[in-house]
């Protein structure tokens, strides 16, 4: 199974202060033992949301937010992708990460189409399959 | 450039384990997610499980302390993404826009870091990042 983990956003991150060479090297390396035990798919940063934008959605109409959100507690500062065998697991790998204090980060499992039983038609999931084919090969 | 698509459902926060979004909802946001693959901007997309299947593990004193879901103080919650590739932040909005979401669900847009973004120095400290994302796995799906 596969869980998303978010690493929130902090004052820093949203003031785009870039991580120190100690902190990368820490995070180089837990990266690295991830990737050897098979359970990094990927893992990515995010600009801070002074660069993004958010998006509102009512009747049909759509009001578009430049950022920063200032407002929001919940704003995400980057994520990895992990494959492991249960949340327990995932939690594990969690633990041994070099975050210092404050750092908050939020594990949540992936939908997989088999997830769907049998609302997930053939036709839906032929779709699935072809669009996911697609951005692979894209990759 | 590389940007998230982050949605986030207004009540997801509250949903009992195991929720599922309805059909019809899927089907039309199928039909969205062929219009990006079709245009060349989708790098990947993925739905999340309710907050409540999953957990918050904080590093107070670095010491980590897990907390299991629903996040009763969690105002605004995660319910899936898209990662697209596009020329501009005009453009990711615009995307965004064209999606089929409800009166109750928000787009946030935020940009990705790309290692040619950073100074020299970091660009330095963080070499073999790089080479890392590539040996990352893809999913195994059947």
């Amino acid at each position: 199974m596969r869980f998303m983990v978010l690493v929130k956003a902090d004052k820093n991150s949203e003031a785009g202060v870039l991580p120190d060479a100690k902190i990368l090297a820490a995070m180089g390396k837990y990266n690295e033992e991830l990737v050897k035990a098979g359970v990094m798919l990927a893992g990515e940063g995010l600009h801070a949301s002074s660069k993004g934008a958010r998006v509102r959605f009512a009747d049909g109409k759509t009001t578009v937010i430049d950022g920063p959100f200032t407002e929001a507690k919940e704003l995400i500062a980057g994520f990895w992708m992990w494959q492991v065998k249960s949340k327990q697991e995932a939690i594990d790998w969690l633990k041994r990460a070099p975050f210092g204090g404050g750092t908050e980060i939020e594990i949540r499992q992936v939908f997989e189409p088999e997830d769907f039983g049998a609302e997930f038609t053939p036709e839906l999931r032929e779709q699935e399959d072809r669009i996911r084919a697609e951005i692979g090969r894209k990759r | 450039m590389r940007f998230m698509m982050l949605m986030i459902p207004q009540g997801y926060e509250k949903a009992t384990p195991g929720t599922m979004p309805d059909a019809d909802a899927v089907a039309r946001m199928m039909k969205y997610n062929e219009s990006l693959q079709k245009a060349g901007v989708l790098l990947a997309l993925d739905g999340l499980h309710p907050p409540s299947m999953g957990a918050r593990v904080t590093f107070a004193g670095g010491k980590p302390k897990v907390t299991d879901g629903p996040f009763a103080e969690a105002k605004e919650v995660l319910g899936g993404y898209w990662m697209i590739q596009v020329k501009s932040k005009e453009e990711a909005v615009e995307w965004a826009s064209r999606c089929p979401a409800s009166a109750s669900e928000t787009i946030e847009i935020r940009q990705v870091q790309e290692f040619s973004d950073f100074p020299s120095d970091v660009q330095k400290a963080a070499a073999g990042f790089v080479e890392i994302q590539a040996q990352s796995g893809r999913p195994t799906r059947s």
